[in-house]
């Protein structure tokens, strides 16, 4: 027997309820995840919070204040504690609206993204034939072509400004998702238990329902978590490189902006964006990691 | 109100009725090469078989991996499609099976019947469970699809089914995971229980299992056939296991069935030496540990170019001049034989049984020439030669006409395809 208490008051939404929190114990009893977890906490906290950590003065939150009786000032200044940027932008201000910019590039370039690839994946796996081909074929084509540089021509395109950036990021990184899902659905299309809801009479529909879709759910969250990183490393760096709006709190635009200082030992103004953008990036792909053991129910739990 | 609906149909059912008939049933797989794709030829796992299941009855479906059983079974759950040869089911229109009781041609409110009266279990226990579904929802989705219950009722009869399989109320809410081998091919068992079907196929059921476990879930399958009147499709290499299951025995080697009958008759008096083989290949407790087990020699032929006339003559050990020999043999024999196989040119092929072999260099064609004449083949095939000539690089040679050898009456319902004993010889 694997376990022997008789749970005669349960119920289904309880047992998945109970999953959830054993996954998410799993998850946090890994060192490594367990401080990449802690580490999105707090910087989703910060971006949550950031109208009462950092409350603008100015109509557009996302713009940085400009304070020309203060600028250069160096970390430690009262009322400055990371110092201030050229134009006397508060370092600090930047870095915690950056995280709210952050949030919002991930989170609509991630949905957006797991939706399209989702959705093509599955018409790819479950029509075949010509139309899997085509459409295997443009994903082969998006993938030959390395993520950054291929976001960057996309980006030029459509020219400077963040809401391209993120319209960039979203033609780009559908691909990973639609090849999963196509896989997956070719992989559990196969599998017995398939076999069985077949011989049992269910539709297709509710073979994709309730068969392919929770089983290809964990290698799409895993992707997905880690492009969570991914997607702000790269859209930090078309910031950097001038694809961004000038003067917006946006990690990749103020590591832009304040480099020039860096030789002139201004380090602070592109230091703690850039340290933000290394530590987003790090928590996400740590946290990735954890979630695709914790995720296979195979190991959950170790009984 | 479960209760009333099983006496209801155990009524209806009467044993010994044919409940399905597999016709003359063939599925091949085409082989696929090259960019287009294009087909180079089909592999044969079924090659016009026909047997008969009847209410109530185990048929044991056996014989070594590769020899078509699981793809046979497939075709028998409707999980895929013959390529020809028809599937007959007893939908209850009544009268004796024909062309409409046809799966693949039945309008589909009897295609619906015939779907949720035969089911399957599967040998893997892990992987034909879901392992995100909880098993109140795997046990329960047939009922669902069909209607038949939800919410609490839907509970209470997969807490039924449970209790049937020898588990109960405390594992309604558990993952695939969290039980053992045994305990999830009891899950798999409930499941195929749900819809109460007239047939479960079985496909090699006990085969992951430990021997012990292996033995409760059959004692379990064997109980459950008593209540219920089903029928089994018990497909399996484990003899053992047909010989304490199944009431009567089929026996496939690749792709045909060799012999069929009551698994008495044929385990005491087989009359194909194939089923022989398989027998004598059995490990059993009251044997001489010093006298090595009997195996069958050679390998499984190709199942994209089967011999011809009795499929079993290239490894038969009592195979007569009337097999059905052919120039394939020759081809089969100089494959294993690296060097002479190296120097083969060509192979101009008149008929199956006539050709000429051309060699790259007379030594090769005289050893070809010599070893057909001499006991490196057996003697049944020298037999067989009705010409053999050397002529320079050429080997020509001619096997006598066979007729086809298929499956005649040995009485009492037991068939084999053998020309040995067969009537009038």
């Amino acid at each position: 027997m694997a376990m022997t208490d008789p749970i005669l008051s349960e119920s289904a939404a309880k047992v998945r309820l109970r999953r959830q929190g054993e996954v998410l114990r799993s998850l946090m009893t890994n060192p490594t995840t367990a401080l990449g977890m802690i580490i999105i906490i707090l910087l989703l906290g910060m971006a949550i919070f950031a109208p009462y950590l950092m409350p603008p003065n100015i109509p557009d939150p996302y713009q940085m204040p400009r304070d020309w009786g203060a600028t250069r000032m160096p970390p430690g200044t009262p009322g400055h504690p990371l110092g201030t940027t050229n134009q006397g932008g508060d370092v600090l201000y930047g870095v915690v609206w950056g995280s709210r910019s952050s949030l919002q590039m991930s989170l609509i370039v991630v949905s957006v993204t797991v939706v399209i690839g989702v959705v093509i994946g599955s018409i790819a796996g479950i029509v075949g034939g010509w139309i899997d081909e085509a459409l295997m074929r443009v994903v082969d084509i998006f993938l030959s072509i390395p993520e950054l540089i291929f976001a960057l021509a996309v980006a030029a395109i459509l020219g400077p400004s963040f809401t391209n950036i993120i319209l960039s990021l979203c033609i780009v990184f559908w691909v990973k998702y639609a090849r999963i899902m196509r896989a997956q659905i070719i992989l559990i299309r196969q599998s017995d238990y398939v076999q069985a809801a077949r011989v049992m009479g269910d539709s297709r529909f509710n073979i994709f329902r309730r068969d392919i879709l929770p089983n290809a759910s964990t290698p799409i969250a895993v992707q997905a978590t880690l492009d969570m990183g991914n997607i702000v490393l790269v859209g930090a760096t078309l910031s950097f490189i001038g694809l961004s709006e000038s003067g917006i709190a946006e990690w990749g635009v103020l590591v832009s902006e304040g480099q020039a200082g860096i030789a002139s030992g201004r380090w602070w103004a592109s230091t703690f964006p850039g340290l933000m953008i290394f530590l987003w990036a790090l928590a996400f792909n740590l946290v990735g990691d954890g979630l695709r053991d914790a995720l296979d129910p195979r190991t959950e739990g170790k009984r | 109100m479960m209760q009333q609906r099983l006496s209801e149909k155990s009524a209806q059912r009467k044993a010994g009725d044919t409940l399905l008939s597999v016709r003359n049933l063939c599925k091949h797989f085409p082989i696929r090469e090259g960019i287009l794709q294009s087909t180079v030829g089909h592999v044969r796992a079924v090659d016009g078989v026909s047997f008969d299941i009847r209410r109530g009855e185990t048929v044991g479906l056996v014989g070594e991996s590769g020899c078509g059983k699981t793809t046979l079974s497939q075709c028998v759950a409707g999980l895929t499609t013959p390529t020809s040869g028809e599937i007959l089911f007893d939908t209850g229109r009544g009268g004796p099976l024909g062309q409409e009781d046809r799966i693949d041609a039945m309008p589909r409110d009897r295609y619906r019947t015939y779907r949720r009266n035969t089911q399957m279990v599967f040998q893997d226990n892990f992987a034909s469970l879901n392992p995100r579904e909880l098993v109140i929802d795997c046990i329960g989705r047939p009922l669902r699809v069909y209607n038949e219950a939800s919410g609490s009722e839907l509970t209470e009869r997969v807490v039924e089914l449970l209790e049937q399989v020898g588990l109960g109320r405390q594992h309604l809410y558990r993952y695939p995971h969290q039980f053992s081998g045994g305990q999830r091919q009891r899950i798999s068992i409930a499941r195929a229980l749900a819809l109460d079907p007239e047939l479960i196929v079985l496909d090699e059921p006990t085969s992951a299992l430990d021997v012990s476990v292996q033995a409760q879930i059959l004692n379990l399958l064997w109980d459950l056939q008593k209540h219920r009147h089903l029928a089994y499709l018990f497909v399996t290499h484990d003899l053992s296991v047909v010989r304490h299951m199944a009431d009567r025995t089929v026996t496939m080697y690749l792709g045909r069935v060799v012999e069929q009958g009551p698994t008495e008759t044929i385990f005491g008096n087989a009359a194909h030496p194939y089923t022989k083989a398989l027998l004598a290949a059995k490990p059993d407790l009251d044997d001489d540990p010093s006298v090595p087990i009997a195996t069958l020699e050679g390998v499984v032929p190709d199942p994209a170019r089967p011999p011809k006339g009795c499929r079993f003559h290239t490894r038969c050990p009592v195979a007569t001049p009337d097999c059905g020999w052919e120039v394939d043999d020759i081809v089969r024999l100089l494959e294993a034989d690296e060097t002479l196989f190296q120097s083969l040119q060509g192979v101009a092929r008149k008929t199956d049984l006539e050709a000429g072999l051309t060699f790259a260099d007379e030594t090769a064609a005289a050893a070809l020439h010599a070893a057909l004449g001499s006991d490196r083949v057996p003697l049944a095939m020298r037999t067989a030669t009705e010409t053999l000539d050397l002529n320079g690089k050429t080997v020509n040679i001619r096997f006598r006409e066979t007729e086809e050898v298929s499956l005649t009456d040995r009485g009492e319902g037991h068939q084999a395809a053998c020309v040995l004993g067969r009537g009038g010889q």
